[in-house]
């Protein structure tokens, strides 16, 4: 009987072995990322959930599909906010709800099917008037109405129903795929005319896309790419610096990517947005007082990385007003606003809270702990509740939670479409979906900008930000912030403001 | 057995449908998924729409009612994030998991009755001494902390190791190292525990006194008897694995269940988390009644308890 038991464990645990052993094979050996010097290899913060072109204005999904799988009629400039021929080549307006696009020849899908006036217009029906949600609709095409009609292979017409001076840039964001492409569901491995086609996504691991060999551009310099995700900053740097990847995007200071860091401006500007509908926010001299008690300099020295901004858009978009600077830090003028508010009956002594999002940023909580002080230091009594980000979320979006007393929402906007028109009215506008408080002067301003094209456009646009700024100061504008990515010695490749929300393989060159 | 075994799963059945209970209705909490789904602008029809069409819009009883009913068939409804079907996700992210789990078990549980019969053999000694101080500081330091320090040192520093990832049996030492190393801790203690009482114990003398070789006594007589505390211990850190398999997953990208689950709490992506826990508590279900079923294999009074 002695060790009866034990020689009865014996079996189980050797072929638990034996199951683990086998078992073990599938996941080793199943994650390619290495590819020979051809290969890039790119590590993202998290896989896309799905290459659906129409949901291309979605970070994750975006940044590996837009221009690398798929591709749209018109392509922003990033850095100089132009618009540039993509799969379209040329457009004219013809009348104000009117437009006429002539299409590049000689362009195919992946599946060897010609690209026509007929695909553009599916695809424009598919991203914008389907059942299937785009992403895209929502974000860049919000109530707009509009028809898209073939006139010949390569003319496409589009009539909109409301006179629109940008559409050619709204249609940067609308990727082109094939008719054969299902429009009442959405696709998870898309079809298009890119330089790079999907070869094998083994979901969970990695995604990896080969070059395309009939593609109607230049024949970019890597023959394949290989995507895997990895959700910790500080791996992502060192499997730069470990040479198990030759590009790493979303890191922080402290990830420690050493002098393999690229440093680039993106569009993304931190803000507080004040809620002006409540006292003491409700007094103008209060919000000036918060601007001026912020010390941004010291914010971007040593809390996180930026240039200190005094508007919502970065340059290169257009609207962006070259005249508005960031507010200066000037404490005594901040107590000196208090002190005559307060002397007014103003109730300054109502507690503001900061509503503070985890992350959303680097040091995000540490930030906001500056802020309070300078506040604190202006007269004011402030506290800050950090919160994730769907609790976050409520705070961001109408409706607002009720009884919140005055709030201080610390937020970020990055415009990545390239015109004002997606910031103003949804951040500055009286109705919009993110505003807490508008005037009908702004509002006004917004409105005739909306509408205004060309330099009249950036004009009006410079003028409500302007407006903003000096008459309603709704906001504290912080910074414009600063991304970071790696590279390796094998890559040569310079970041734009839109690289976060857009990576194009083709831009990467190999160094040798 | 049988009986035992069938008693077993008849009294999981109540904790599965409050697991079950629980996560529909804390997951509903975190927040409105058309927050995360929906453009910043989306407008309030937009927001209709989306809730009507994933049925975010009738009474929660009465989701959770469908939800029930949908089980029952085996359907685990679609995921928010990428539209494919839960059960997918979550089947494909288990053996993953599992495999980083088992290959930890297996080696903490043989390191820790080597190292821990070794320490209860000669008590008091350098290494009696060198394990507890160990075993007693891996117990207590953080997975996230180990896995980072693992990253930087031998990956990084050294350049030993891949920093993440899952090609090649190299991509396993760090993970399993970070997972292994509370798990370890705590059996060598238990091992060391129950193999010091059970040296002392009559039997061992009698045995020794028959002639019987060390490690027979050792490895024969004592372990035997030292095994079945040793054994619950190391159920119940199996169980715990689950919150270690979410650091670790995360950090080194390792596709299992712990990054699923994490993902889908981030992303309000509500039917695979819950088709995720769900597996969860039915695998740790399955994973206790193993340890009552190897107990009553090496305790006779436990099988007679249950035979009666």
């Amino acid at each position: 009987m002695t060790g009866s038991g034990l020689s009865r464990s014996r079996p189980i645990v050797a072929s638990l072995a034996v199951l683990l052993a086998a078992s073990g094979c599938s996941v080793a050996g199943a994650d390619p990322i290495g590819g020979g010097p051809d290969a890039l290899r790119v590590v993202l913060p998290e896989e896309p959930p799905t290459l659906e072109p129409c949901d291309a204005s979605l970070t994750a999904t975006g940044r590996v599909t837009r221009a690398n799988i798929t591709e749209a009629l018109t392509e922003r400039e990033p850095s100089t906010g132009r618009l540039e021929p993509a799969l379209a080549t040329k457009w004219t307006r013809d009348s104000a709800t009117s437009w006429t696009f002539t299409l590049r020849r000689g362009v195919t899908f992946h599946d060897g099917s010609p690209f026509t006036a007929a695909a553009a217009a599916f695809s424009v029906k598919r991203a914008t008037d389907s059942g299937i949600d785009c992403n895209v609709d929502g974000y860049i095409f919000a109530d707009s109405e509009f028809t898209a009609t073939p006139v010949d292979d390569t003319t496409l017409r589009i009539t909109t129903a409301k006179p629109d001076p940008i559409l050619p840039l709204r249609l940067s964001f609308v990727e082109i795929v094939p008719t054969s492409t299902d429009p009442d569901s959405r696709v998870r491995e898309p079809v298009g005319t890119g330089p790079y086609r999907i070869d094998d996504w083994n979901q969970g691991r990695y995604l990896r896309l080969k070059r395309f060999p009939g593609y109607w551009g230049q024949t970019p310099d890597f023959a394949a790419a290989t995507y895997v995700w990895r959700a910790e900053g500080s791996v992502r740097a060192a499997m730069v610096t470990n040479n198990e990847a030759d590009v790493a995007i979303g890191l922080a200071p402290e990830d420690g990517a050493g002098d393999r860091a690229v440093e680039f401006t993106t569009n993304e500007v931190s803000y507080l947005r004040m809620d002006a509908t409540k006292p003491p926010l409700d007094d103008i001299r209060i919000r000036q007082a918060v601007n001026y008690a912020i010390d941004r300099e010291g914010l971007v020295t040593a809390v996180f990385a930026g240039r200190p901004t005094g508007q919502l858009v970065a340059k290169g978009v257009t609207g962006h007003n070259p005249r508005l600077r960031p507010w200066p830090y000037d404490p005594d003028r901040a107590r000196e606003l208090v002190a005559e508010a307060r002397a007014d009956g103003v109730r300054t002594d109502t507690t503001l809270t900061i509503i503070g999002r985890n992350g959303i940023y680097p040091k995000a909580a540490e930030a906001m702990e500056v802020v309070q002080d300078g506040l604190i230091k202006a007269g004011l009594k402030v506290r800050i509740k950090m919160l994730d980000v769907n609790a976050w979320l409520e705070y961001l979006l109408r409706p607002f939670p009720a009884d919140t007393g005055p709030t201080l929402l610390q937020a970020q906007h990055g415009n990545q479409a390239g015109d004002a028109a997606f910031t103003m009215g949804q951040i500055y506008g009286s109705e919009g979906a993110q505003s807490s408080y508008g005037t009908d002067a702004l509002d006004t301003l917004i409105e005739r900008a909306e509408l205004a094209s060309g330099g009249k456009r950036q004009q009006a646009f410079a003028d409500a930000f302007a407006h903003q700024n000096d008459k309603v100061v709704r906001d504290a504008v912080m910074a414009n912030m600063t991304g970071l990515l790696a590279l390796s010695p094998k890559v040569r490749y310079e970041p734009d403001p839109a690289t976060n929300d857009e990576m194009r393989l083709a831009d990467m060159r190999r160094a040798d | 057995m049988l009986t035992l075994l069938r008693r077993r799963a008849v009294s999981s059945v109540v904790p599965l449908l409050v697991v079950v209970l629980g996560v529909f209705f804390l997951a509903r909490l975190t927040g409105d998924p058309a927050n995360l789904y929906l453009p910043l602008s989306a407008t309030p029809e937009m927001r209709a729409e989306f809730a009507a069409r994933n049925g975010l819009d009738d009474p929660l009883i009465s989701q959770f009612g469908d939800y029930l009913a949908q089980v029952a068939h085996l359907d685990f409804g679609e995921s928010l994030r990428t539209a494919q079907p839960a059960a997918e996700a979550v089947l494909r992210a288990f053996p993953a998991t599992l495999q980083l789990a088992g290959w930890t078990m297996l080696l903490a549980v043989v390191g820790a009755v080597v190292i821990g019969s070794l320490a209860a053999y000669r008590p008091n000694s350098a290494t009696d001494r060198i394990a507890s101080f160990l075993s007693s500081t891996a117990a207590s330091v953080p997975d996230f902390w180990i896995a980072i320090m693992g990253v930087l040192v031998f990956a990084v520093t050294l350049g030993w190791l891949p920093t993440s990832g899952t090609s090649g049996a190299a991509a396993w030492v760090l993970p399993v190292a970070t997972l292994l190393i509370r798990p370890f801790g705590v059996l060598v203690q238990v091992v060391r525990g129950a193999m010091g009482s059970a040296l002392s114990a009559p039997y061992v003398k009698v045995a020794r006194a028959k002639g019987a070789s060390e490690p027979r006594v050792v490895f024969g007589h004592a372990l035997r008897n030292a095994a079945a505390p040793a054994l619950t211990v190391a159920g119940d850190l199996a169980v715990g694995l689950v919150n270690g398999a979410v650091v670790v997953e995360t950090i080194f990208g390792w596709p299992g269940i712990g990054k699923l689950m994490i993902d889908s709490v981030l992303q309000r992506d509500f039917a695979v988390l819950q088709a995720a826990v769900l597996l969860t508590a039915l695998a740790i279900f399955a994973l206790n009644i193993l340890v009552d079923l190897s107990h009553a294999l090496l305790d006779p009074r436990v099988r007679q308890r249950a035979a009666v």
